[in-house]
């Protein structure tokens, strides 16, 4: 216990001599956690929103449509209730297909359905404002209306004829808006179409007036709900209905088909959230690198005073482990709260969204892996150095390179000296050169995304209905590239000013021989922008490869010039970035930096 | 002082303020002829180092002025500086502050290749040099393979690269045992004997003998200014480039 609680006060006491690199480890965590659990999460809670929705509707286990109407056809679909494994139903109903227009302007396809105004035992659609429908009257679908813009009391034409909307309501019945129609008219395909409802004697005036398209439909409710996926097979050939070429939608398929809308949305989230983990490993990397020493001298002074290898472990773990926790916890929280914005983009489902029991559980084992990657190896380096030798731990000195010496030494003094600092951490150089190919993968995906030619869901594919599959990967690709290019500007601004602190004697010593500030500046600089560069040049392929990825056949590929315009881009940041550490750094004072140094 | 090499008037560096204000440097005025070389001795914290980084332009003082070469330098920017630093002044420090991962030879000719040299030259000139002192089979050495006498040789080396007006140095001998300390002091005897400006801050008496002229400090002000030795043949006498 005692040991314990020493690591946690030295934990906290370093937290407090180190708050921006603790703040930075957290803030990393939290993006990369919450964007993790959002993505992995997102079917789950699809799922979970088409079951709360289904049992506040008492939605149907199956729906069976036929493309045709008329008497025949609702005394076959209705011969399905005498079978014995269905125990109740709703319908037959009418559904018509019109075009509704709201506010005047916006159009779009609609199917109405034609209901009583007692619901019945089975799809009972939950009105979550205003009334249920009446005579005059229509309802519209939740998503639906969101998308119109349309509320109770506003009005809307149907076919021509002007209609209130006496409520708003949700059904499990039909799939999300905009795959409200599940069949076209006479069987054939739909297009995006939106749902309202009216009473059965409004359903059949619509129809007869403009002579419009109606089809037919039967809601059951099977003894056994999870044989619905199977009940179309048990519908044997010479059946009534077979005559009239049926449609069975199960729940199954309902629930299935409202991920549709989140098709590329769990790919942006989820290697969105690897390639925040990435750099989040990175940044804490470097910062807990640049620490070696101190940490390496920590171990020491607990070594001298008889601490043993588990506490040691534990004093310079518990600081990172404490941080990526917190970090955690709030990503958690950020993406409960994201969560039913992200997961249900349309309003046509009810229920609460949580994160998933396996994404709070991937995105704990990523935040463990963010703070022992990142501090596993100083920490091992300080347990393996001689008690002697920590207390005196000094920076590591780089490895001598007289070939890139030789190289360098024509140069003029700020290549000469950039090329010297890039090359005393190369590893640190391939992680730069990562973070750049990453921001430039993801601006390219972003520009990719932004410019697929997408059918809007108005009348003929008209814009003035977004298209919010579209609209909703573009803000989610959004979102991730800000997120990517927030933790890729944190990171540049850590190797710039982690370089510059482990390159500070040299640079002193540097200046003292003439070396102007300047040339240190820009030499900083360029020990930045010069592993950057192969970085940039390999996240132009890479971003092609994830738009091939993706691609469907009418995917409008990115152009070349983007590509190249993100790339250099990336490089021309990174190159103004670094210019403020690297210029604060090269004027700290030369006679102070060396009696540091000599100290 | 005609011919001088620096000159201070009214030299003031203070660190801090109020109660913590220290006078590190107080109204010092101070010539250097040129070819002399020059001893700055005291106690510890008396303001030594403080003395030659400010006439070196490794820091700026709080007032007074600072003449290099006949060149105001207290005024200039720090771009400047630099320039002051690469063609007038060479540097060494007690902690010799070689770069840890380049080689004797590319310490020496680090300054050089600053200065705009070329590589071959460059390297000719550190070659040349390690040779005077006694290097030349330790060119391909780091730091950490070299003793501390070597280290400080190799330091006055790259000292004396770009043939600068005057060399400086801040207790050269001081982390030195007393074979590597006569061996600096041979190689200071030989660059006064060939005219080169020194000023040279110490504790040891030894290398304060050696001095033309010794000044001693106290609290941040010269209490003392002592001639020792008798002008001698002024220039380099072909020291350094015997073959130029």
């Amino acid at each position: 216990m005692g040991s314990l609680l020493l690591a946690v006060r030295l934990a906290l006491a370093n937290v407090r001599r180190h708050p921006a690199q603790a703040a930075m480890l957290l803030l990393s965590v939290t993006v990369a956690t919450a964007t993790m659990a959002l993505g992995l999460s997102l079917h789950g809670v699809s799922d979970a929103l088409y079951a709360h929705t289904r049992a506040a509707t008492a939605g149907p286990d199956v729906v069976v449509l036929s493309g045709e109407s008329g008497p025949e056809v609702s005394a076959a679909l209705a011969s399905l209730t005498d079978r014995p494994d269905v125990v109740a139903h709703h319908g037959p109903y009418r559904i018509v297909y019109a075009e509704l227009t709201a506010r005047g302007a916006v159009a779009s396809p609609v199917v109405v359905h034609g209901f009583a105004e007692r619901p019945g035992p089975v799809n009972r659609p939950l009105v979550t404002d205003g009334r249920w429908v009446r005579p005059g009257g229509t309802v519209l679908e939740r998503g639906f209306a969101d998308a119109l813009g349309v509320g109770v009391g506003d009005r809307v034409t149907i076919a021509g004829r002007s209609y209130p909307v006496v409520g708003i309501a949700v059904t499990a019945a039909t799939s999300i808006y905009p795959w409200g129609a599940q069949i076209g008219p006479y069987g054939g395909p739909s297009d995006y179409t939106g749902l309202a409802w009216m009473t059965a004697a409004d359903a059949r005036a619509l129809a007869r007036s403009r002579d419009l398209p109606v089809t037919t439909a039967i809601d059951l409710r099977l003894r056994d709900p999870a044989a619905a996926d199977t009940f179309r097979h048990t519908v044997p050939d010479d059946h009534p209905v077979r005559v009239f070429r049926p449609t069975f939608r199960s729940w199954q398929f309902t629930a299935q088909h409202d991920k549709v809308i989140l098709r590329n949305a769990q790919p942006i989230l989820v290697i969105g959230g690897w390639m925040l983990g990435f750099l989040a490993v990175t940044g804490v990397a470097t910062l807990a690198a640049g620490r070696v020493a101190e940490q390496t001298r920590r171990a020491g002074l607990l070594k001298a005073v008889g601490a043993g290898p588990g506490l040691i472990a534990a004093a310079l773990l518990t600081e990172y482990l404490a941080a990526a926790l917190a970090g955690h916890a709030l990503g958690l929280a950020l993406a409960r709260l994201a969560l039913p914005v992200v997961a249900a983009p349309t309003a046509s489902r009810i229920g609460d969204a949580e994160p998933t029991a396996g994404a709070v559980v991937a995105a704990t084992v990523l935040a463990v892996a963010v703070a022992v990657l990142a501090a596993l190896g100083p920490t091992l380096h300080a347990m393996r150095t001689a008690t002697v030798t920590a207390l005196a731990a000094s920076a590591r000195w780089p490895r001598h390179r007289p070939l890139l010496n030789a190289l360098t030494a024509p140069l003029p003094t700020p290549l000469l000296l950039g090329l010297r600092l890039a090359a005393r951490r190369p590893g640190r150089a391939v992680l730069q050169a990562c973070t750049t190919a990453t921001t430039v993968v993801a601006i390219t995906v972003l520009l990719t995304v932004h410019a697929q030619r997408e059918r809007g869901y108005g009348l003929d594919g008209s814009v003035a209905l977004p298209n919010l599959r579209g609209l909703h990967d573009r803000r989610l690709m959004l979102a991730i590239t800000v997120l990517l290019v927030a933790l890729a500007i944190v990171n540049i601004l850590t190797f710039t000013w982690t370089t510059a602190m482990e390159a500070r004697a040299t640079m002193a010593i540097a200046r003292a021989l003439g070396a102007t500030p300047g040339q240190v500046t820009t030499a900083l600089s360029a020990a930045q922008l010069l592993p950057g560069l192969p970085g940039a040049v390999l996240g132009v392929p890479l971003g092609f490869l994830v738009y091939l990825l993706f691609a469907t056949g009418n995917s409008v590929p990115p152009r070349p010039s983007w590509m190249a315009g993100a790339a250099l881009g990336t490089l021309l940041a990174t190159a103004a970035l670094t210019a403020l550490p690297a210029r604060l750094a090269a004027r700290r004072s030369v006679a102070r930096e060396l009696a540091a140094e000599a100290a | 002082m005609p011919g001088a090499v620096i000159r201070a008037r009214g030299l003031v560096k203070h660190f801090g303020r109020g109660q913590s204000l220290v006078r590190a440097v107080d109204e010092i005025d101070l010539e250097v002829a040129e070819g002399e070389t020059l001893a700055v001795m005291g106690p510890s914290g008396c303001g030594k180092s403080t003395l030659l980084h400010l006439l070196g332009g490794l820091e700026r003082p709080t007032a007074g002025e600072v003449w290099v070469a006949g060149r105001r330098i207290d005024t200039l920017s720090e771009r400047a500086l630099a320039g002051v630093r690469r063609r007038s002044v060479g540097f060494v420090f007690q902690s010799f502050h070689l770069v840890e991962e380049l080689s004797a030879a590319e310490n020496v000719e680090l300054p050089a290749l600053l200065a705009g040299c070329s590589p071959r030259e460059a390297r000719r000139r550190a070659m040349l040099l390690l040779e005077r002192v006694g290097l030349a089979g330790r060119a391909r050495h780091l730091p950490s393979r070299l003793s501390g006498g070597q280290r400080q040789r190799v330091a006055i080396a790259r000292a004396l690269v770009n043939e600068p007006l005057v060399v400086l140095a801040d207790e050269p001998t001081g982390n030195l045992d007393t074979a590597a300390t006569l061996e600096v002091l041979r190689i200071f005897a030989e660059l006064r004997a060939a005219g080169q400006t020194l000023v040279i801050v110490t504790h040891d008496e030894r290398v304060a003998a050696t001095a033309d002229r010794l000044v001693s400090m106290r609290d941040g002000m010269f209490v003392d200014d002592t001639r020792l030795a008798a002008a001698r043949p002024r220039g380099l006498g072909g020291l350094l480039w015997p073959e130029d």
